[in-house]
């Protein structure tokens, strides 16, 4: 008897500690990080603007994509997953008509802003206007594709005739001037993040309208810091898709010097190297041997590469262009940015459907390039010994990679050399018909949604324009032009029945080298050891992002 | 203004009383002998002086041969990029550039004597062809402002009432915009679109842009106390003695009253080069001076603060040189100062 | 005295229109400086560029330009081309930084400045001299940011003494603040420490040489009193207005290499910054502020002169 009772308590103690151990192992908040708590992140670059309608850069994009919620968003994921479109404060995904030029989306009921206003259907139109009387960088995606919009840019209406909506049903309807396949990704840019109708319509710098997101931006001191904190509103409005986020606080601080900045979270000093910023060099081995678990280059979809101007000798010469290509040590540039770049010499990245996973055609992406062949095509096209400028921006390491290319180009038969320029006047200086002599120079495109028609508008004859331009080597083949017109009304979620179209004209223009491309960014994913690195997403387009980070 | 000042004023040596310049020995003590001579006699006494302006000048003849080194020990040129390229030092191999973007330091041998930069090219021979460009833009500035800056403090000085007032403000404002503001702000305008007179052009490119500003930034430190000499110049005797024979205005300027101030215009000289040779450094440090391709001690040295931890050669070796010659040229100065200041000898033996 | 003050006030207002102008011009011929394109942003329409060249009034002529700019200055609602930020406002931000760093630095500088002057100039001649005169023309010969850069690098990475650059404001934490401090004032200071001594030096020995200190020698005086009394208060005339003027200058912007290399973001790293992006209504009320200081600290250090000797004051 006595036997049996130890056998049963023995039993009864190990299921005990079964269940327990079954408690405490599975069925947590996802992850096993805690809730609560703060954070400090450094940014070395401050973000263009706070505002919601206003900034264009992933500085911006970090604090506005958690704060103001668009009617459409992208999954809260790494790549490929991040690039998924996904409901926001719509109840779907936008129904669109037969003919592609209508659609309709319907709010969710019930939303409110952070200081408790009820979000409206005219809202969402009131957004769209804001958008555009700000002059917001990519308003042009909107305008160009949106009934009446370019009228109300004019200011010749009083609103844009091509969105209707009713506050009763919260239904948004919009129409458009042309099919445009990517237009749901237009509505789920950030600056298309809700505000209330009568947000003043001009750049706003500390007194920010009411957050529609998980998070709201506070303690604005400009160039210097801000801080993000909780919504109290958002958890009880229960938008499947988009986290309630866990940690309560994010502090940002500006902090210039990246070797500062990269030291600081080295020494846990802070929490988060922004992935905006590059690693110093000097820094970089340290942080591989010292952090190993807690740093790890991320690649996001974009390209970096010179521009040939086909409309200015030598580069209207196609041997010419060849021949660079021919040349071009991609390896040696991946150096100069302390390894943070993937050699590529596609214009579509990787990451996007249509990237052509084929052979390159003048060398592999990762081979020396071959200066001798070069220098005898060079001979060949009658171009050597011309004289080329080459345009660079002051930063590192871009200037660093024009005045490789620069030696380069000298190498190769040509008398170059390099411009560097301050980084702010760069683009529109290269972007102006004016400037002369335009032949070569720095480019680089991130993508602002996930289809090539964001990467091809730089290369079709539309886009070429005397001031602002975008197209620097004014490329006009009709062979791209017709395959994108054909390809562009195709919506995104659908990319992948045409994907193969997208990789052949991709191939075409590798071959025809109208550009020379040499590869794709990577982003540090930098953090303290007090965050839980595993579950903190680094999305494709927005970088960091706070509402997936929480404490260990 | 202030902080990128260098030497010390020259105060006013006494080579100002007037009938120095007319060899008046006896006050020297020693018949016959010219003011020039006795300086000169002074400097070789100077030990120092002598020892550290050798040193500039080997510094600056190294400079000269920069195409002997480049081409028959380092075989490349300042701007030509080794980044994937892989030597041997002692029987080991290495990269240039290592996958990380760290350059190799000095191996000592031919090849990248003093290392790499960041983008592969030879230190050494940038280095020497560097020195080359800040010390041509150190001489050319101080011709300029020297050149500029007598010809304002004469006839500022001279003719007064309205020509002074003007030259006089103008003088007042450059010197108020703090130099270096000015020398960035006008730095960053013309490296973009050069500057263009009409009948010919200077590309952004070209060294000429940071030496004329260099140049015109430091005038009014030069201008404003020799005209300050000239004025009190311009009421001796002498001056009345020789309009009395008939002398028009320019033959007073230039035969009178431009001995006089000679002296004090020697002693500026290796003053303005170190200036200017600092003021370099630091334009080119911030982007507003020498532009790309054409490497300088400045941006040399601004190129290599950012892998410092890393690669400590990179600042090192251009500041290091830079440090040498404006200090060579400080003291050669000052021993230029006390051999033209007769009263150096009453103080050394006090 | 009241006219010496009017004729001050208005050189000074001349002076302050005259950098203005200077500084716009400056802008206005850099090609593509046009801050249209910039504020526009990358992918703007023509349309837009339109909007902004209107509401910033960059279709007017030059001087209408000026003018509009000029006005926003003095009501203090001048806002900046690339963050639309009220300069004014951010200026009063980086002011703590500079002033702390000049004032620190200046009771160093001049401090070090006369103490080794003197001790140069009592030993002249010897070795203390030369190793003096020596050093401090090591120290005027070296660049501020090589000296700064190889700071940071020794006392803050290697041996992590100090901190790596920034600033803390002395009310949030005011050991902070002097940590933050030291390594900047002491490499700012050795520039002038070095000049300094030398000037004072050299001033020292002419004065020494002047007939009314052989008087009171004669007459009787210690050595000590006619140093103190006689020599030094006529050797620091000179050296008072150099460091008016220096220090009037540190302020408005010329310790621009220092903030930048110890990122303290002060004034003067604020203007190196605007100038680098073009940004010039930043610059403008950054020069037009720096110039005022060095013309009021000038009256000043006028006025001090002509308190300390009697010979400026009745020559009038």
């Amino acid at each position: 008897m006595r036997k049996l009772v130890q056998v049963l308590v023995l039993g009864v103690a190990a299921a005990v500690a079964a269940l327990g151990l079954a408690a405490c192992g599975g069925g947590d908040d996802g992850g096993g990080g805690s809730e609560g708590g703060t954070a400090k992140v450094v940014i070395g670059t401050a973000p263009d603007y706070l505002d919601p309608q206003e900034e264009y850069t992933t500085q911006g994009a970090e604090a506005d994509w958690i704060s103001y919620t668009p009617l459409v968003t992208y999954k809260h994921e790494n790549a490929p997953a991040g690039n998924d479109v996904i409901p926001g404060l719509a109840t779907d995904l936008p129904q669109i008509s037969q003919d592609g030029l209508t659609y309709t989306l319907t709010l969710r009921k019930g939303l409110v802003f952070s200081d408790g206003t009820p979000i409206k259907a005219s809202d969402a139109a009131c957004t769209f206007e804001r958008m555009i009387k700000v002059n917001w960088g990519g308003k042009s995606f909107f305008t160009d594709n949106v009934e009446g919009a370019t009228e109300f840019d004019e200011d010749k209406s009083d609103d844009i005739s091509g969105v209707t909506t009713d506050d009763n049903t919260g239904q948004i309807t919009i129409k458009l001037v042309k099919p445009y396949g990517a237009f749901t990704n237009v509505l789920a840019f950030p600056e298309m993040g809700l505000v209330p109708c009568g947000t003043p319509e001009h750049t706003l710098t500390t007194d920010l309208p009411p957050s529609s997101g998980p998070y709201m931006i506070t303690d604005i001191v400009p160039n210097k810091s801000y801080s993000v904190v909780k919504n109290p509103k958002w958890a009880g409005l229960n938008v499947p898709g988009i986290p309630v986020g866990h940690l309560d606080r994010i502090d940002v601080t500006i902090e210039s010097n990246t070797q500062t900045a990269a030291q600081q979270v080295l020494n846990n000093q802070a929490d988060n190297f922004d992935a905006g910023d590059t690693v110093p060099p000097s820094l970089v081995s340290q942080v591989r041997s010292q952090a190993s678990d807690r740093f790890e280059p991320v690649t996001i979809p974009s390209t970096f590469y010179f521009f040939m101007n086909v409309n200015e000798p030598p580069f209207d010469n196609e041997l010419a262009r060849q021949a660079v290509n021919t040349a071009i040590d991609r390896p040696a540039l991946q150096r100069l940015a302390s390894g943070f770049l993937e050699p590529e010499c596609f214009f579509i990245p990787e990451g996007l459907a249509g990237h052509p996973d084929g052979e390159c055609p003048y060398g592999p992406a990762d081979g020396h390039g071959d200066i001798e062949k070069a220098k005898q095509m060079v001979e060949q096209s009658g171009t050597a010994g011309q004289p080329v400028t080459v345009w660079g921006e002051q930063r590192s390491p871009r200037t660093e990679y024009v005045e490789y290319y620069t030696d380069l180009l000298n190498k190769i038969g040509y008398k170059a050399t390099p411009k560097i320029i301050s980084d702010t006047t760069y683009f529109p200086t290269i972007g102006n018909a004016k400037t002369q002599p335009l032949q070569t120079g720095f480019a680089d495109w991130i993508q602002d949604f996930p289809n090539p028609v964001d990467f091809y508008l730089l290369l079709t004859t539309s886009s070429i324009q005397p001031v602002n331009n975008e197209n620097f080597g004014n490329v006009s083949d009709p062979m791209i032009d017709s395959t994108v017109a054909k390809l562009e009304p195709t919506p995104t979620p659908d990319l992948d029945s045409v994907a193969d179209q997208w990789q052949a004209l991709d191939e075409y223009v590798a071959e025809k080298a109208y550009v020379t491309v040499y590869g794709s960014e990577q982003v540090p994913k930098f953090f303290s050891d007090r965050i839980d690195f595993d579950s903190a997403v680094v999305h494709p387009t927005y970088l960091n992002d706070w509402s997936t980070w929480q404490l260990k | 203004m202030a902080v990128d000042r260098t030497a010390p004023s020259p105060g006013k040596p006494a080579a100002l009383e007037p009938g120095f310049a007319l060899g008046d020995s006896a006050i020297q003590g020693e018949a016959g002998v010219g003011p020039y001579k006795l300086a000169l006699r002074r400097l070789r006494r100077n030990k120092t002086a002598l020892a550290f302006g050798a040193m500039f000048v080997v510094i600056v003849i190294m400079c000269l041969c920069a195409p002997l080194w480049a081409n028959h020990v380092a075989h490349t040129t300042p701007s030509a990029n080794h980044i994937t390229d892989e030597i041997t030092v002692r029987g080991k191999t290495k990269d240039v550039v290592s996958p990380e973007g760290i350059p190799t330091g000095p191996t000592w041998t031919g090849k990248f004597f003093l290392g790499a930069d960041a983008n592969g090219r030879d230190v050494a021979v940038r280095l020497l062809y560097g020195g080359r460009n800040s010390l041509e833009i150190g001489f050319i500035a101080t011709f300029i402002s020297c050149f500029f800056a007598t010809v304002i403090a004469l006839v500022a000085g001279y003719y007064r009432g309205v020509v002074d007032g003007v030259l006089s403000r103008t003088m007042d404002l450059i010197w108020a915009y703090p130099v270096i503001l000015l020398g960035i702000a006008l730095g960053t305008a013309l490296a973009v679109g050069g500057l263009d007179f009409g009948l010919f052009t200077i590309s952004g490119a070209s060294l000429w842009i940071p030496a004329i500003i260099i140049g015109v930034v430091y005038v009014p430190y030069m201008a404003k106390p020799l005209r300050g000499q000239v004025l009190s110049l311009r009421e001796k005797e002498f001056v009345e003695a020789s309009r009395s024979q008939g002398a028009g205005n320019l033959r007073i300027m230039f035969r009178e009253i431009l001995p006089n101030i000679a002296s004090s215009i020697i002693v500026f000289i290796p003053l303005m080069v170190a200036n200017a040779i600092l003021l370099e450094a630091a334009l080119s440090f911030l982007g507003a001076g020498v532009q790309a391709p054409n490497p300088s001690w400045g941006t040399m040295i601004g190129d290599g603060i950012r892998l410092i931890p890393s690669a400590m050669h990179l600042t090192l070796i251009p500041g290091g040189m830079l440090v040498l010659a404006v200090l060579g040229i400080n003291v050669f100065g000052d021993g230029v100062r006390d051999a033209l200041d007769p009263r150096a000898e009453v103080r050394i033996e006090h | 005295m009241a006219r010496f003050l009017v004729r001050r006030l208005l050189a000074m207002i001349l002076v302050l229109f005259a950098i203005s102008i200077l500084t716009f011009l400056i802008f206005e011929t850099i090609p593509n400086g046009d801050p249209t394109v910039r504020l526009g942003g990358r992918n703007s329409t023509p349309e837009t560029r339109e909007a902004i060249r209107k509401d910033w009034g960059f279709d007017k002529p030059i001087y209408e330009q000026y003018g509009i700019t000029m006005k926003k200055i003095f009501t203090g609602t001048v806002v900046s081309y690339t963050q639309q930020i009220n300069v004014v406002d951010e200026i009063k931000r980086d002011l703590p930084a500079t002033l702390s760093l000049a004032i620190g630095a200046g009771i160093i500088w001049l401090g070090f400045g006369i103490l080794f002057g003197v001790i140069s100039a009592m030993k002249a001649g010897k070795f203390t001299d030369t190793s003096l005169t020596v050093l401090s023309l090591i120290g005027v010969s070296t660049p501020v940011f090589l000296l700064g850069a190889l700071a940071l690098w020794a006392f803050a990475y290697k041996l992590t003494i100090f901190p790596a650059g920034g600033y803390v404001p002395l009310t949030q934490d005011p050991w902070g603040w002097l940590t933050h401090l030291i390594m900047p004032w002491t490499v700012l200071s050795v520039l002038f420490i070095g000049f300094y001594s030398r000037v004072l030096r050299s001033n020292i020995l002419d004065t020494i040489n002047e007939d009314y200190v052989r008087t009171a020698r004669a007459k009787g005086l210690s050595e000590r009193r006619i140093l103190i009394h006689h020599v030094l208060r006529n050797s620091l005339i000179p050296v008072v207005s150099l460091f008016g003027l220096d220090f009037a200058a540190v302020i408005g912007g010329g310790a621009i290499l220092t903030e930048t290399v110890f990122n303290l973001q002060g004034v003067g790293q604020y203007a190196a910054d605007s100038i680098q992006q073009l940004d010039v209504p930043p610059v403008l009320v950054i020069t037009m502020f720096g110039a005022f200081f060095v013309v009021v600290l000038s009256a000043v250090v006028d006025i001090i002169y002509a308190v300390l000797d009697p010979r400026i004051r009745l020559s009038g």
